[in-house]
């Protein structure tokens, strides 16, 4: 349902995504681990569009954006379809602070969609309830501790009905009693068969979630497999470098 | 002629001590020169730069001058200071005395010496003319009338039931005129005979009234050189060198003819008004004036908030010469005095066919100046917005417009509050500069009021306690609204 064709992305003279190449399933759960500055970040942000890449062919779902296609108006509509099939997850959270976690919500759906307030209302709620947040549908983000306003964060994302949902380190900003309300929500989200590309450090829950883990090194992909295969059986030199850093921290 | 006489600078000297203590004339007899202040930018006809020779100053007064010098045994030199500024400058001691159409009223005579009159001066109206009537105060009532600021006539009883304008120059005032912004000017005469005499579309309505005299101040310590100089004014009237001087410069009339038999008792002593006590009759005109300064500020406070958005939005998100435009446009209005955006829209625009009046000029002149700042204050609240908040609603799918109506504007709001309050309560006290073009608003109307009465304290307490009134409010109403929109309530 994704294909991702030689993406290449550069910040001035800094290459950051050299050539990445990925296919993905519906359905499949991909975790994405690799040292900082590899480009993981940027790579997620092309997908959805928040970047733009500068050579290279995205699709999901049978939508296609090449880089380098234009600014045109026709352009940008595809461009928006491609950001409307991806929800996001920062790592940051970036909850809207002048919304409560009701309206965070409804926004997009109401907005974007053109759904009645009614309407986006009871999805939202029921979407508070899946992420175990009714109760704080009226509290304000700064209400919230940093677990709560994630789990707004992804309800928000999981409103606009996204076919995949890309998470950047959703849980690196939390402390760490916080951290698996989270993957508790990720977890179940994956079991439902919701397609998702998650960047994070949490190697126990790549382990136990994932059914393909990707590392990514110097801006490409520079080894993939099951869990077993890169956690027990790494094949490159850097992976394994990579993981004892990661076991020993 | 006490145009640009601002109340402020009364006051302030008002308080300065006189240092002085020596008596002058013999410091002036040793020098051989008398030095006497005036102020010769828009000075005519009594002190002005000659037209054909411009760095040679001419007018009734320099003549007078030499005359008085002559009498004297000395020469006379003028030096050059602002009008408002000339009491403060002869207690400084820049010169010796000021010769520039200061007039003998009991205020006056509170702070310096009075010489002997060496003019009769009067008011004269004038009017287009193909106007009728309009030919005593009684008929100028409820018209529109234009005086000079802080002039005599400004000062007229009558001239409350006007709608009165008033003007920083002599020229404007006749441009007004002939605009037909206004019915009238009433001012002094020797200005009438000068500038609206000679125009064939203005015409002097009925006879000049209110005389009163023109006086050499001098430092109130120096009685001999007030004894000689009275001295020297008496002998310049008997043997007609006055007569000559005015005549030659188009200034004689028969009332002149009385200077010969002045007695200083003609002039009434000091008679102070306590305003405070008799406020009933003062406060509802500073009242009305404050509601010109209210509905001046609030409209144009509204088109700065309104055209500041528009601006920000075209700078911020449009296309490129837009966002130049926007760009050149705040630029270019906070490199400009507010003074001379007034003057462009109120006396430039009519050159082009664009007639505004005063009031529409000014919600204009203010609007549009503020909007600059508004849009500045936009700018600073919208990039103080983190860039996740614009990426988190992009991801959502949101267009770069919902983002900003949605997300960004409504966050960057809160904001900006604090600094448009501010803004709203300056402009309320600089709404003040639209008596440029002739309004009178709250602080004109002060003016006004304090130079005709002299209680500078009892109005300006009323004043002052009017404003605060105003403002106080406004800035309670922000910090409300500010806390009804944090998030967290
Ligand atoms: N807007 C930008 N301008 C210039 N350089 C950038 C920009 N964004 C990212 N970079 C650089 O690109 C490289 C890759 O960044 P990216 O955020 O994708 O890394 P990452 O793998 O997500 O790292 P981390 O684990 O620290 O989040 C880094 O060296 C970063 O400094
Ligand atoms: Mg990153």
């Amino acid at each position: 349902m994704i294909t991702v064709e030689n993406l290449i992305k550069s910040y001035n003279s800094l290459r950051v995504l050299d050539g990445v190449c990925h296919a993905q399933e519906r359905g499949e759960a991909v975790v994405i681990i690799g040292p900082s500055g590899c480009g993981k970040s940027t790579f997620l942000r092309c997908l959805n569009q928040l970047e733009t890449p500068d050579s290279g062919r995205i699709t999901i779902n049978g939508t296609t954006v090449a880089a380098g296609s234009g600014a045109g108006n026709e352009e940008e509509q595809l461009r928006r379809g491609l950001r409307l099939s991806a929800g996001m997850v920062f790592q940051s959270f970036n909850l809207f602070p002048h919304l409560t976690a009701l309206e965070n919500v409804t926004q997009a759906p109401i907005v974007v969609k053109g759904e009645s307030r009614s309407q986006a209302e009871t999805r939202a709620l029921q979407l508070l309830a899946k992420v175990g947040l009714e109760s704080k549908a009226a509290a304000y983000p700064a209400q919230l501790s940093g677990g709560q306003q994630q789990r707004v964060a992804i309800a928000r994302a999981l409103a606009m009905q996204p076919l995949v949902m890309l998470f950047d380190e959703p849980t690196s900003a939390l402390d760490p009693e916080l951290r698996d309300e989270v993957l508790q929500v990720m977890r179940q989200l994956a079991e439902e068969g919701m397609t998702m590309i998650v960047v994070t450090h949490e190697m126990q829950f790549a382990r136990d979630m994932a059914d393909r883990v990707l590392f990514f090194e110097g801006g490409r992909i520079l080894e993939a497999g099951t869990p077993d295969q890169i956690f027990l059986n790494p094949q490159q030199e850097r992976t394994k470098e990579f993981l004892r850093k990661v076991a020993v921290r | 002629m006490s145009f640009r006489q601002w109340p402020v600078a009364l006051f302030v000297a008002a308080f300065s001590i006189a240092a002085y203590g020596a008596d002058h004339l013999q410091e002036i007899r040793q020098r051989g020169v008398l030095l006497w202040g005036a102020d010769a930018e828009g000075g005519a006809p009594y002190v002005y730069p000659d037209p054909e020779k411009p760095d040679r100053l001419i007018g009734f007064e320099c003549e007078l001058a030499e005359a008085l010098a002559g009498k004297l045994g000395v020469k006379a030199r003028m030096v050059q200071n602002q009008w408002d500024q000339l009491i403060p400058a002869l207690e400084r001691g820049d010169f010796d005395v000021i010769l520039n159409g200061l007039e003998i009223t009991p205020q006056n005579r509170q702070r310096v010496a009075m010489s002997r009159p060496y003019y009769v001066y009067a008011q004269q109206i004038v009017t287009r003319k193909e106007s009728h009537g309009m030919t005593s105060m009684d008929e100028l009532k409820g018209k529109s009338v234009g005086v000079l600021s802080g002039s005599a006539a400004s000062r007229l009883d009558g001239l409350r039931v006007c709608d009165l304008r008033t003007y920083p120059g002599n020229v404007q005032s006749f441009q007004d005129l002939k605009a037909h912004r206004i019915e009238a000017v009433v001012l002094d005469l020797p200005i009438a005979l000068y500038y609206a005499k000679p125009d064939t579309e203005l015409k002097f309505s009925g006879a000049a009234f209110a005389p009163g005299y023109y006086g050499i101040g001098i430092r109130k310590e120096d009685t001999t050189l007030l004894a000689a100089l009275n001295q020297a004014i008496q002998e310049l009237a008997e043997d007609r060198t006055l007569e000559r001087i005015y005549i030659k410069c188009g200034l004689w009339d028969e009332r002149q003819a009385s200077l010969k038999e002045y007695k200083a008792e003609q002039i009434a002593e000091s008679k102070r008004i306590s305003t405070l006590r008799e406020w009933p009759k003062y406060l509802p005109m500073l009242l009305r004036a404050a509601a010109i300064t209210v509905g001046l500020s609030i409209i144009a406070m509204a088109l700065a908030i309104v055209a500041g958005l528009v601006i920000v939005l075209l700078r911020l998100y449009s296309v490129a010469p837009l966002r130049w435009l926007a760009r050149a446009y705040v630029e270019v209005v906070r490199g400009t005095p507010l003074l001379i955006q007034l003057f462009l829209l109120y006396y430039g625009l009519p050159q082009i066919g664009i007639k505004l009046n005063a009031f529409l000029a000014g919600i204009l002149g203010l609007g549009l100046n503020y909007a600059a700042s508004e849009a500045e204050n936009y700018r600073a609240g919208i990039q103080s917005i983190p860039s996740g908040q614009s990426e988190a609603a992009l991801a959502l799918g949101m267009t770069r417009w919902q983002t900003t109506r949605h997300i960004i504007l409504p966050q960057a709001v809160r904001v900006v509050i604090p600094p448009v309050t501010n803004d709203f309560i300056a402009m309320f006290k600089d709404s003040s500069i639209v008596s440029v073009i002739s309004m009178v608003e709250l602080t004109k109307m002060y003016g006004i009021l304090a130079l005709s009465t002299y209680d500078f304290l009892g109005l300006g307490l009323m004043t002052a306690a009017i404003y605060f009134g105003l403002s106080y409010p406004a800035s309670i109403f922000a910090h409300w609204l500010e806390k009804r929109l944090r998030y967290v309530k």
